[in-house]
């Protein structure tokens, strides 16, 4: 067994506890150890991510108890992918976080590793119940750095966000009855080899929980019409966090992909069950994020917007079921993340660089707009999916992924208008921001501390173009893996543990 | 038996939801807390009910179902943990806000 | 020299002028000049190969899934374009050094020049579709760019943006056109797909290829109904609609119909489609032109006229319609590259582009003057200028070609018409410009412009006359290879200047003698059109729906989202209670069958209390205290319900959280005194309760399908091997700190996350101290009564005892660290309750933080415990018998755990309490409230 599989979660988790030992220390001691346990993570998933990349699936028997009866840790192909994208996302935020955000409240840093620990160990366990606790971690936390520095319009959106929260995390719980009942498991492997064999009469109830479990991702993917808190948490807070945020959605679009694919296991009963409300939900979202990015006339609250679009886009593409489908939806999923990540932070520089903030309507050109003119034209083009950066590979890999479709017309006007209708939004917005009025008074002019962290982030997107080969034949295999079910199955289930058990025999 | 006890989930997941639906947030949080002990009593439930057989070796079988209650200990746990954070950010908010309305009194003064 | 470095050169090229900016205009200009030069180099010294009819070519993989790869030919129709590109390129750069204000360091714009250079070589060297897509959009985004120049001015960012909107578009439709093609054929590589043209029209995907593609084409070369964008594009700097607007950019359109000729022409369709639309945007910029006031517009939509005719060429499907095109398509960069120079130098010395004002130039620069008369009188198809030539062959398509059936007669007479206006809006740019009395309170005095800014000007013009007067010997070698390159052959034709006295030559002269009777008649004319001529043109079609549009978007985001949380709650109940329902309506028995347990009096009282406690909880909310109180009796049932079905540690843990949070709802009660009662909509109340009711019904009835299903579960397995070899008795119990130990080591996590939430949350909040609550009672004054003391103090101790016993018994016997944490906590928060927090925090001085930290990191310790046995993380020290032999490990791991649990809890506890303790704090009576934050 591997112990390298846990360390994603022991890293953050260890590096939180001694923050909180420590946070009353001063603040540059608690600068360096948060950049230590993240650089580390970095390499930690670095490694994980070149072990996945052969078909082989890390199976991590936590207490050494075997599926399904004890937990497990899964590390395949997308764990470590979604792994990697996270602990890059969050070196570029936690940079930028040192710029002076983590100054404004306590335990910054704490809460920022325990949302990693959270992240990481959705990412990583085989267990539903397990996934419910991660998921409390991670938002538990992610309360926390929402309304990290305060303020009035952050504490609404804060309170808003809890609120429907807490009320998800209680469906998760019914939910999870639900599937345990019937099933008379917890682990996902094995709930996925169940399910595949449910008795007619049962069907219908394990549906229900199936459906309640897409309800409560979908929440946290900020799916329409479960999306509302989306635009004004991202919109009203810190940059850093907004940033790390980018990946928080996609949490929810990993469990339903995870889920989902489990529950079609060799066409059991539960196969197709959610394809057809994705589509429909996707093309909603879509449109509710490219309307919203056009309506808002804060910068931020357009961004946040944009990441509604990326998760439509996403959902399109999963909606479809097919490999091609998925092999789209993992490559956007990595370009859009770090890309929307990115802009978060640009616009605060931008933000910080004029005295009215991010909003496009009132003209004055924030101090140093040379640099941040490139950077948010490259963010923009990036987003919009306009060459040559890596928007424009994701977008052709899921129209192409469409065109096996009926629902080929549909699909492509969605994407191909949404995506025009941004690019006018987004140029209209930088055309404001940049090109109009004087050259802002502020001395905020951003110096290359403030810069790094974006140009980090947003140099993956060339060098996803650049290396769009094996990055479009890693998301191939990824995708190909995901839906191979049976090893999946397989290896969860099959792993043995090092000391003596009793053998398993089957419920 | 079952019966009443679906009966009773039901109703507290109903008044639950309705006190989330209110504008106060005390209100929200006893709301809260209601659907918390529902949950649990559904969670509770999903392992089946059994009547004086807990779920101790050498008290001889049959035993209540251990998996959910373990399942219901931690969800007990993270339930008052979120509760707790949800009170004292209803704390924050009217510091905030100046008021106890879930989405604040007046909108203008935010902007 | 591989063909690639044709657009690498340019490519490095623009990031050589923002770096050489330092050393002076001159330099960056050179540099620009350097790197287009040698592109031009490249080019012709592959020329023998071209003219030798054998294509230069290079193919790389890049993105294969895709289709996308960097495969680039060199054939003859690339290798006039990248004449034409390279060519004039260096000439606009020479004009352009002069052009702009000398304040300007030219870093950005000859940067931006190189880059749109570099992506229009691109599309016309591409042999990949995507490749020619990439570039295609690149050329989209340095022309915005480049428009928006001079961005303070407001003209120039709307024209920009529209450009932008219009011609990125079309390469979004481009796009889908292409990956249908590419479908179609089965590869994207633009030499598969020249030669699969039979397929490609046999095949039924083959309109929606040709719209979409057509779509590209159309917006980038500004046909009608796209092409106000153009006259829009003009508030670029002069140079730039030279370059872009007039001589390359928009003949990308043009180029793309070249380009896919062998592959999409030859249908009815083809014909119909674009000799259609060719025609009526040469007709509609004919005419606009004449209007046009400001020189750069009548320039801009003579462009669009002549972008008409060439698109009429390719559209009639012919060879000698392409070759036409091809040769009007060379001709019209020659001439309206010097025209907008021109334009460009009588702006610059005038200061103004107003032909109302600029009159009479002849008299002050009779050298420009000549110079752009002959390049006008090329425009306008004069014999012995090389766009009579072209036009000849023009008429003679529209002759010789007969399409419309019955109506042959009109496509000749309409052309003949176009070339009246061409030569009207011709004779009026000379006349009214260099003639027509005296200039009108010019800006500037004009005089002759500097000697180089000529340069560029007379080699254009002499070119105009070379090839009008020799075309054979010039152009003719050029013509072959390219149109070669779209027919295969060379078709039988030849360029002259007499062709005696044919129809073609008849159309000419009436065109010349209309368009000059047409301008004398110009009063007329124009009031005419200032009365007739609808005043609706695309533009404002534009900016309306783009307006509409946002309008839209505006009301929508409005109407959906209205800020207010209750809103998003019902959505998400909506949402849950609609995709739960949807799989339940088709026969679903809810009875699973299982025999149900019966029924006793203790139950039914239990839940008549229930069911009273949480109805009054919901009625009595705005008394709050006695919410509360229903509230914890609702908690204090569940608790006997876990008894009674045999769950004794859910009832302890139960228990002790209940009184916890009991208390901190009473301190918050304490801030929170609650307000006027808000009035809610009837409909708001009914959707609330409709809501509610359906969630909850529905939840009762999967409850009762769950229970009464017969019980399979993995949980035999926990009972028959947690006393062998789980080591404890309480299997609830081994299940959490074994079987799914991470399970509780995250659910601490969570209360220590909660804790150091709350904390920042807490940090520096102060409230004030109501003194009435919400009844106008007034709170006791008597904070820490001595009774309560007397009762408090004795028991602490007694409480930590109780922990510590609960703590240690804890692996076989309910309990554990948790229960015996909130113990202790409830012990010191009745001293606290009791004494006050600063009585308190006096006696024990530590950072709760920092001991929940310390917890986790107990916890964590013990779980890599195992680590150094080569055990997976969290293996509990009794689960390996070599080690279990030394029952210390085994006790140390188990209990060291739970300490670490203890401590997490305890922590977490005492620091909420505290802080919340705190808030009432120094706080002024009066300020309700005041935040740190505010000031942050």
């Amino acid at each position: 067994m591997n112990h390298w599989i846990i360390l994603p979660l022991l890293l953050p988790l260890i590096t939180g506890a001694l923050l909180l030992v420590s946070a009353r220390g001063p603040l540059r001691f608690q600068r360096a150890l948060s950049l230590l346990g993240t650089g580390a993570l970095l390499l930690v998933a670095v490694y994980l991510f070149a072990l996945a990349n052969d078909d082989a699936i890390g199976v991590y028997l936590v207490s050494d108890w075997p599926g399904p009866f004890g937990i497990v840790m899964v590390l395949d192909r997308l764990s470590a992918l979604l792994l990697l994208l996270t602990a890059v996302l969050a070196l570029g935020a936690l940079l930028y976080a040192f710029q002076g955000t983590d100054r404004q409240g306590p335990v910054f840093h704490a809460l920022f590793q325990f949302q990693l620990l959270g992240i990481n160990g959705a990412f990583l366990t085989g267990d539903l119940f397990n996934l419910f606790v991660f998921f409390e971690i991670l938002l538990i936390a992610s309360y926390g750095l929402l309304l990290h520095g305060g303020g009035k319009l952050k504490t609404r959106a804060g309170l808003h966000y809890v609120v429907l929260n807490l009320t998800g995390s209680s469906l998760f719980l019914i939910a999870i009855g639900i599937l345990y009942g019937v099933t008379g498991t917890l682990n996902m492997a094995d709930l996925g080899r169940v399910a595949a064999t449910l008795s007619p009469e049962d069907v219908p109830l394990a549906a229900a929980g199936a459906m309640l479990l897409l309800v409560v991702f979908a929440l946290k993917a900020a799916i329409l019409p479960l999306h509302f808190w989306l635009p004004h948490a991202y919109g009203e807070t810190t940059a850093p966090v907004a940033a790390l945020f980018a990946i928080m959605t996609k949490v929810g679009v990993y469990a339903i992909i995870r889920m989902f694919t489990l529950f079609s296991h060799d066409g059991g009963p539960l196969t197709g069950l959610v394809e057809p409300w994705l589509l429909a939900a996707a093309l909603l979202t879509l449109a509710a994020g490219t309307f919203g990015a056009m309506a808002s006339l804060d910068l931020r609250r357009k961004i946040a917007y944009l990441v509604m679009v990326s998760i439509g886009t996403l959902l399109l593409a999963v909606s479809l079921g097919t490999q091609a489908g998925l092999t789209g939806s993992f490559f956007y999923l990595v370009h859009s993340t770090l890309v929307t990540g990115a802009f978060f932070l640009i616009a605060d520089l931008i933000a910080k660089g004029r005295q009215q903030g991010a909003m496009i309507t009132e003209g004055v050109r924030p101090a140093g707009s040379a640099p941040l003119g490139v950077l948010y034209l490259l963010a923009a083009i990036a987003a919009v999916g306009l060459p040559p950066l890596s928007g424009l590979v994701g977008k052709v890999l899921i129209l192409m992924a469409a065109q096996q479709t009926p629902w080929l017309g549909l699909i492509w006007t969605a994407l191909l208008v949404s995506g025009l209708l941004i690019l006018v939004s987004l140029a209209r917005a930088g055309s404001y921001l940049f090109w109009r009025g004087p050259v802002s008074t502020s001395d905020h002019a951003p110096s290359w501390p403030l810069l790094t962290p974006a140009i980090l982030l947003l140099s993956t997107s060339p060098l996803l173009v650049l290396f769009g080969g094996p990055m479009t034949e890693f998301a191939a295999a990824t995708a190909a893996q995901m839906l191979d079910t049976s090893a999946y199955i397989e290896a969860v289930l099959g792993q043995t543990p090092i000391s003596p058990r009793i053998p398993l025999e089957a419920p | 038996m079952e019966l009443l006890l679906a009966s009773i989930i039901g109703l507290l997941v109903a008044c639950g939801l309705y006190l989330i639906l209110r504008s106060r947030t005390f209100s929200v949080v006893l709301g809260l807390v209601l659907l918390g002990y529902a949950t649990n009593l559904f969670l509770f439930a999903s392992g089946r009910l059994a009547t004086n057989q807990p779920a101790l070796i050498g008290e001889g079988p049959p035993f209540a179902d251990p998996l959910p209650q373990a399942l219901v200990l931690t969800a007990i746990v993270i339930g008052f943990a979120m509760i707790a954070f949800v009170v004292v950010l209803a704390l924050r908010a009217r510091g905030e806000l100046g008021s106890e309305h879930v989405d604040g009194l007046d909108r203008e003064a935010d902007q | 020299m591989p063909i690639g470095s044709i657009i690498l050169l340019p490519l490095l090229g623009a990031l050589l002028p923002p770096l050489m900016v330092r050393h002076g205009r001159a330099v960056v200009a050179w540099s620009a000049a350097l790197v287009t030069a040698l592109a031009l180099l490249v080019g012709l010294w592959h020329a023998p190969a071209v003219f030798s009819g054998s294509d230069v070519s290079s193919h790389r993989e890049w993105i294969p899934m895709i289709g996308l790869a960097l495969s680039l030919r060199l054939d003859g129709l690339a290798f006039l374009f990248v004449m034409l590109i390279t060519g004039i390129g260096l000439l606009i750069i020479l004009y352009a050094y002069y052009y702009l204000p000398k304040d300007d360091r030219l870093g950005r714009f000859f940067g931006l020049l190189m880059l749109f250079q570099s992506a229009m070589l691109g599309i016309v060297l591409a042999d990949n579709l995507l490749l020619l897509l990439l570039f295609w959009e690149l050329t989209s985004l340095s022309s915005f760019l480049l428009i928006a120049y001079k961005s303070n001015t407001r003209v120039a960012r709307q024209g920009a943006r529209m450009a932008l909107a219009i011609t990125a578009g079309g390469g979004l439709a481009m796009l889908a056109g292409f990956l249908l093609l590419g479908h179609v054929v089965g590869s994207f590589e633009l030499s598969e797909v020249l030669a699969a043209g039979d397929l490609v029209r046999a095949d039924p995907l083959y309109l929606p290829i040709l719209i979409l593609i057509l779509l590209g084409a159309f917006t980038k070369s500004a046909q009608f109904p796209f092409h106000f964008w153009l006259p829009n594009a003009m508030a670029a700097p002069t140079p730039v609609s030279a370059y872009l607007h007039s001589a390359t950019m928009v003949k990308a359109g043009v180029f793309l119909l070249a380009r896919f000729f062998p592959v999409l022409s030859g249908t009815e369709t083809w014909s119909y489609i674009v000799s259609g639309i060719g025609l009526t945007t040469l007709v509609l910029g004919a005419y606009i032109a004449i209007f046009k006031h400001d020189i750069k517009g009548l320039l801009a939509y003579s462009t669009i006229s002549h972008l008409g005719l060439i698109t009429f060429l390719f559209g009639l499907g012919t060879p000698l319609g392409a070759v036409a095109g091809l040769f009007h398509l060379v001709n019209h960069a020659v001439f309206k590259a010097s025209l907008f120079m021109a334009a460009g130098i009588i702006d610059h010395e005038t200061g103004t582009r107003d032909m109302r004002q600029i009159n009479g130039l002849w008299s002050f620069m009779p050298y420009t003057a000549t110079l752009a008369m002959v390049a006008a009188a090329a425009m306008a198809g004069v014999p012995l200028l090389n766009g009579f030539l072209s036009k000849e062959m023009f008429f003679a398509e529209t002759i010789y070609h007969s399409w419309v059936g019955p109506l042959e007669w009109l496509v000749p007479a309409v052309a003949t018409l176009a070339g009246v206006f061409a030569v009207a809006y011709s004779v009026r740019f000379i006349h009214d410009v260099f003639f027509n009395g005296k200039p009108v309170d010019l800006p500037r005095t004009p005089h002759e412009p500097p000697r180089w800014m000529k340069i560029p000007v007379e080699v254009f013009v002499a070119l105009c006359l070379l090839v009008g007067i020799f075309p054979e010997q010039t152009v003719r070698p050029l013509l072959d290879i390219s149109v070669a390159s779209l027919l295969g052959t060379t078709p039988e034709y030849h360029i002259a200047i007499w062709h005696g006295f044919s129809m073609p030559l008849y159309m000419s002269m009436i065109a010349t003698v209309g368009g000059i009777l047409l301008y004398t008649q110009r009063q007329r004319l124009f009031a005419a059109h200032d009365r007739w001529f609808p005043r609706t043109s695309g533009e404002a079609a534009f900016q309306y729906s783009v307006k509409r549009i946002r309008d839209l978007a505006n009301r929508l985001i409005a109407k959906i989202d209205n800020e207010s949380l209750q809103r998003y709650v019902a959505w998400l109940l909506g949402a849950a209670i609609l995709v739960t329902a949807a799989p339940l309506v088709s026969g679903w028995q809810i009875f699973g069958g299982v025999a149900l347990s019966p029924l006793d009096g203790v139950s039914l009282a239990a839940a008549f209390i229930l069911v009273v406690a949480a109805l009054g909880t919901v009625i009595a909310r705005r008394q709050r205290l006695f919410a509360l109180i229903m509230t914890s009796l609702v908690g204090l049932i569940v608790t006997l319900t876990f008894v009674h079905f045999s769950a004794p540690d859910l009832a302890l843990t139960q228990l002790s959280v209940e009184l916890i949070t009991t208390v901190l709802m009473l301190l918050a009660l304490f801030f929170l005194p609650g307000g006027p009662r808000q009035e809610v909509s009837r409909w708001r109340h009914w959707r609330d309760l409709g809501l509610a009711g359906i969630a909850g019904i529905g939840t009762a009835m999967l409850a009762f399908a769950v229970m009464t299903r017969p019980s399979i579960s993995i949980s035999d397995y926990f009972l028959a091997t947690s006393k062998p070899l789980g080591g404890g008795q309480n299997v609830v119990n081994v299940i959490l700190v074994d079987f799914r130990s991470i399970d509780t080591l995250g659910e601490i996590t969570v209360l220590a996350i909660a804790a150091a939430g709350i904390f920042a949350l807490l940090w520096g909040l102060r409230l004030a101290v109501p003194t009435h609550d919400l009844e106008g009672r007034r709170w006791a004054q008597d904070v820490h009564p001595l009774i309560m003391s007397m009762i408090a103090r004795p028991l602490l101790p007694l409480a930590l005892l109780v922990a510590v016993f609960i703590l240690l018994r804890g692996h076989n016997l309910p309990g554990g660290g948790f229960i015996a944490g909130l113990v202790a906590a409830i012990g010191l928060i009745l001293q606290q309750i009791a004494s006050g927090i600063e009585w308190t925090q006096k006696r024990l001085r530590i950072s709760y933080l920092a001991m929940i930290g310390v917890g986790l990191l107990i916890a964590v310790a013990t779980g890599i415990g195992a680590f150094v046995l080569g055990y997976p993380f969290l293996t509990s020290a009794t689960l390996h018998p070599e080690v279990a032999v030394i029952g210390e490990i085994e006790l140390a791991s188990a209990v060291a755990f739970d300490v670490g649990v203890f401590l997490v809890v305890l922590g977490t506890m005492m620091l909420i309490l505290e802080n919340l303790g705190r808030l009432s704090g120094a706080s002024p009576p009066s300020s309700s409230v005041e935040s740190v934050s505010e000031k942050t």
